[in-house]
């Protein structure tokens, strides 16, 4: 009984850590309907910058979310403003975004093998070592605030989301762009913004990842089939979707792992996909789409 | 209160064909203009213009005086000048007061907004009764009245309603049209687009006709109703003897 | 009236719109056909000489990614559903006649067929449940398939985990080794794009560029939609397995690292995009054109992560401003030289 309730906490830890990851990416398929398949590239870039910071100036991976974030809050600007902010009237856009971005995601890789070799790295803070005790329970210290950290901005994006006047402009944009333009919504400059934001979140990410898991550049892919997942499983385009999804599957994946083994703890992710594109292909919270 | 002048304006799609071939237009204030036309012939596509969702090609459009031909949409909502889409283009996952607060966009003020929107509660008592439920929980005649409501927020000076008729059973209808009737009486100017000719000409004060993407006649909504060449082109009569439409 | 007539005829030939001027059926017809035959000359010359491994080997390279390109030619640039999994196919093929082999002794050569079929098959299945799905869904759910399988052939025991199989050599000379695969792979390279071009031309081929244009209409136009996406990404795995099979055996070793890659998928995709989907000589110039860069890239630069970058960046250059692909652009601007013209 203890074990399985352990196992419930640390499916938790890590499901806040992946709804955080996952939301950056529906965020910018909701408001611009592009499929950004090399998110987890921009996770694994930032989770190297957070570890650049930390081997030369010592900073504190969940600090270095201050650089982190707004980094790449700027690169999410750019890159959008380059490649898709001239497009977004193509009808085809959708399967074009997936395979520009996926082609991105190798770009980055590549780049970051490069720069900083194929060598597993982590940030290594003290906590990085340490588990809390709860009574009979045990949870890993860097989990806990992984956690602590992720469920606060996920709380304060839907916050803004809900109730300032920008937040407002892009949930409307997500809901029906014509009609925001309507209103008056700059939709350009929303969705410039709003992938920024995405892209924040996965720099928030990023600094977090750098010690809750050891990274290399090609860890971008496991890591795009998992949130892959989540997203689609949440529905794409729903934040509370892959909230969901995320605590859901991260806790279905803990148990499996405890059970049948690491190596069905990925097959779950994609089973679960496969199982949702069967029965429901708009996914928990989607909406049902026409062609 | 102002007056739109609509000069040869020609207007097409991405790299596509023009859709207005030099349209010009003077819309007076206070009158209630009905544009009816067969389709493709551009009407959607001249409120667009209007609007500031789509640049024109080459002409002017000037507002009171002020040429409005290049601005943002926004920039023409804080104008005075409002639109209301074919399709209401309400946001179905906000309530019918999250969607009016939308319409007050623009306007940075919000307590200002809460108070338009409570005005426009005591104008539209359904509304108010519907204020907390989804848009998309709505009926279409309500969420007709609701995308109204929305473009009212701003308290602007001149409206243009795509299509209301669009979708809605001849009853709903009838209130709709009643609705734009008051806001007129109120002092609006109104630009209406319809399809169902005979609707919106009857309670229009000018009827103007669009065709091939230019204005081929226009004249007081009454002796556009009762044009026989009108009736037989675009009302659906032919060699029928038809009384004349009461007139205003 | 009868000098009206005639008036009328010489009008009519006078503003007759010009026929383009019949392109030279010597070279369109007859450059292919000579890289073919030279294509098949080649092993005489290494049986004499015993030199030449490194180029067969090298054309074995092209003629494995021509299968592959062309085969996701049908699906990916035909129907327009694209897969970034498809390696999948390949995977199979090769696991499949290696397994064989080794429990049996059957040879790949002859059990090849037999894994195109199968590969097929799992298609085929796949497509029923994949294909309900339309657009990013869809790429999404090829990715996830290469992924799951990697991470099974991963840890199964059956297929020998991350280290794999290992398969003896054929027994013959070093000099003569590469020979018999080289012209399998040549021949079946050859049926495949002969194939690509006959299903283009059919009834069949048509439904499907409907369906890429505008699959709603093309339902309502009454084509089986369904039906044909999933026998398209069918056929489209066929020859892909077939390939793998015969390549495992070349290779002697099967492993998920090397079958099962990312990577890998990516390449058929760009090779097609590249060249331009939807034609027949696309696949065939994007993968020289894609093989050609990546040995230069290797050669002036080394590292083997550039390699990504420079795959990735191209991709992203084509599909931004030439989606079309080379031969597509190419002819759209009615620059094509004929030789590639084999639409």
């Amino acid at each position: 009984m203890i074990q399985i309730i352990q196992i419930l906490i640390l499916g938790i830890a890590l499901g806040g850590v992946y709804a955080l990851m996952s939301s950056g990416m529906t965020l910018i398929f909701g408001v611009m309907r592009i499929v950004n398949l090399a998110h987890s590239a921009f996770i694994v870039l930032a989770a190297y910058l957070a570890f650049f910071v930390f081997k030369t100036f010592n900073i504190d991976p969940i600090l270095s979310m201050v650089i982190t974030m707004p980094a790449m809050f700027l690169v999410g600007i750019v890159y959008y403003r380059l490649v898709f902010a001239s497009r977004a009237d193509n009808p085809r856009f959708s399967d074009l975004t997936v395979l520009i971005t996926f082609a991105t995601g190798l770009v980055i890789e590549g780049v970051l093998a490069f720069i900083f070799t194929g060598i597993y790295r982590s940030t290594t803070p003290t906590y990085a070592k340490t588990s809390l005790n709860i009574g009979p329970f045990f949870i890993p210290e860097s989990q806990l605030y992984a956690l602590i950290i992720s469920v606060l901005l996920i709380v304060s994006l839907w916050l803004f989301m809900r109730y300032t006047r920008i937040g407002n402009a892009i949930r409307a944009t997500m809901q029906n762009r014509n009609a925001a333009q309507v209103v008056g919504v700059n939709v350009r400059w929303i969705s410039t913004l709003s992938f920024g934001i995405g892209l924040a979140m996965a720099g928030a990410a990023g600094s977090l990842l750098s010690f809750v898991f050891t990274f290399y550049p090609a860890k971008h892919i496991a890591w795009i089939g998992m949130i892959m997942c989540l997203v689609v499983l949440g529905g794409m385009g729903s934040l509370v979707g892959a909230l969901v999804s995320s605590f859901l599957l991260a806790t279905a994946a803990a148990y499996v792992n405890f059970y049948l083994g690491a190596a069905w703890s990925p097959i779950t992710f994609y089973l679960s996909l496969f199982l949702i594109l069967l029965f429901r292909p708009q996914g928990l919270f989607g909406k049902k789409v026409e062609g | 209160m102002g007056t739109l002048v609509i000069e040869n304006v020609v207007a097409g799609y991405g790299s596509g064909p023009n859709i207005l071939k030099g349209l010009s237009l003077t819309v007076e204030s206070g009158k209630a203009y009905c544009i009816i036309g067969p389709n493709g012939a551009g009407k959607s596509t001249l409120i667009k213009v209007i609007a500031g969702l789509l640049k024109p090609r080459e002409g002017k459009i000037s507002f009171k005086g002020e040429d409005i031909t290049q601005l943002r949409a926004d920039q023409v909502l804080q104008r005075g000048l409002c639109y209301v889409p074919s399709d209401r283009s309400l946001f179905p996952d906000m309530t019918v007061k999250e969607n009016l607060r939308m319409g007050g966009y623009v306007m940075r003020d919000s307590r200002l907004v809460d108070q338009r929107i409570d005005e426009l509660f005591a104008m539209f008592p359904i509304l108010k009764e519907k204020s907390s439920q989804m848009a998309k929980t709505l009926s279409g005649g309500q969420q007709q009245l609701a995308s109204i409501a929305r473009a009212m927020v701003l308290k602007p000076e001149m409206i243009m309603l795509d299509e209301p008729s669009l979708g809605l059973s001849p009853k709903v209808v009838q209130q709709i049209f009643g609705t734009i009737t008051s806001l007129r009486d109120q002092g609006l100017t109104i630009l209406l687009v319809e399809q169902n000719a005979r609707k919106g000409l009857q309670i229009a004060d000018v009827g103007v006709v669009l065709d091939l993407g230019t204005n081929s006649f226009e004249a007081p909504a009454c002796d556009v109703l009762n044009d026989p060449r009108i009736q037989e082109l675009y009302l659906g009569k032919r060699h029928q003897d038809v009384a004349a439409e009461e007139c205003k | 009236m009868a000098e009206n007539t005639i008036e009328t005829n010489l009008q009519t030939k006078e503003n007759a719109v010009k026929v383009p001027k019949k392109a030279n059926l010597w070279i369109k017809r007859g450059v292919p056909l000579a890289v073919l035959a030279f294509l098949a000359l080649l092993p005489v010359f290494q049986i004499v000489e015993g030199t030449l491994n490194y180029y067969l080997h090298m054309l074995m390279y092209v003629f494995l990614y021509v299968i592959m390109s062309s085969s996701w030619n049908v699906i990916g640039g035909f129907a327009g559903y694209v897969s970034l999994g498809h390696n999948v196919f390949f995977a199979l093929g090769a696991y499949f006649a290696g397994m064989l082999f080794l429990a049996t002794r059957i040879s790949p050569f002859v059990s090849a067929p037999v894994a195109g079929l199968l590969a097929m098959g799992f298609g085929l299945l796949f497509g029923l449940i994949a294909l309900r799905t339309r657009g990013s869904t869809f790429i999404i759910s090829t990715i996830a398939l290469v992924l799951l399988t990697a991470e099974i052939f991963d840890n199964w025991k059956l297929t020998g985990g991350t280290n794999g199989l290992a398969m003896p050599l054929i027994n013959l000379e070093g000099q003569f080794a590469k020979i018999p695969y080289y012209y399998y792979l040549l021949v079946v390279m050859v049926i495949c794009v002969v194939m690509t071009y006959f299903i283009k031309h059919s009834k069949f081929g048509l439904a499907l560029r409907a369906i890429s244009q505008d699959e709603t209409k093309a339902e309502v136009a009454g084509i089986p939609t369904r039906q044909y996406k999933i026998i398209a990404f069918g056929i489209s795995g066929l020859f892909i397995g077939v390939a793998g099979a015969v390549w495992g055996s070349y290779l002697t070793y099967l492993r998920p690292s090397i079958f099962l890659t990312v990577s890998l998928g990516t390449s058929i995709v760009l090779n097609t995009i590249l060249g331009g989907k939807g034609t027949i000589a696309g696949p065939v110039v994007g993968t020289a054109i894609m093989i050609a860069v990546n040995e230069f890239v290797v050669a002036k630069l080394g590292a083997t992560e550039l390699n990504i970058v420079v795959t990735g960046l191209i991709l992203i250059f084509v599909l931004l401003y030439f989606p079309e692909g080379i031969v597509g652009s190419l002819k759209a601007r009615n620059r094509l030289p004929s030789f590639l013209d084999w639409d």
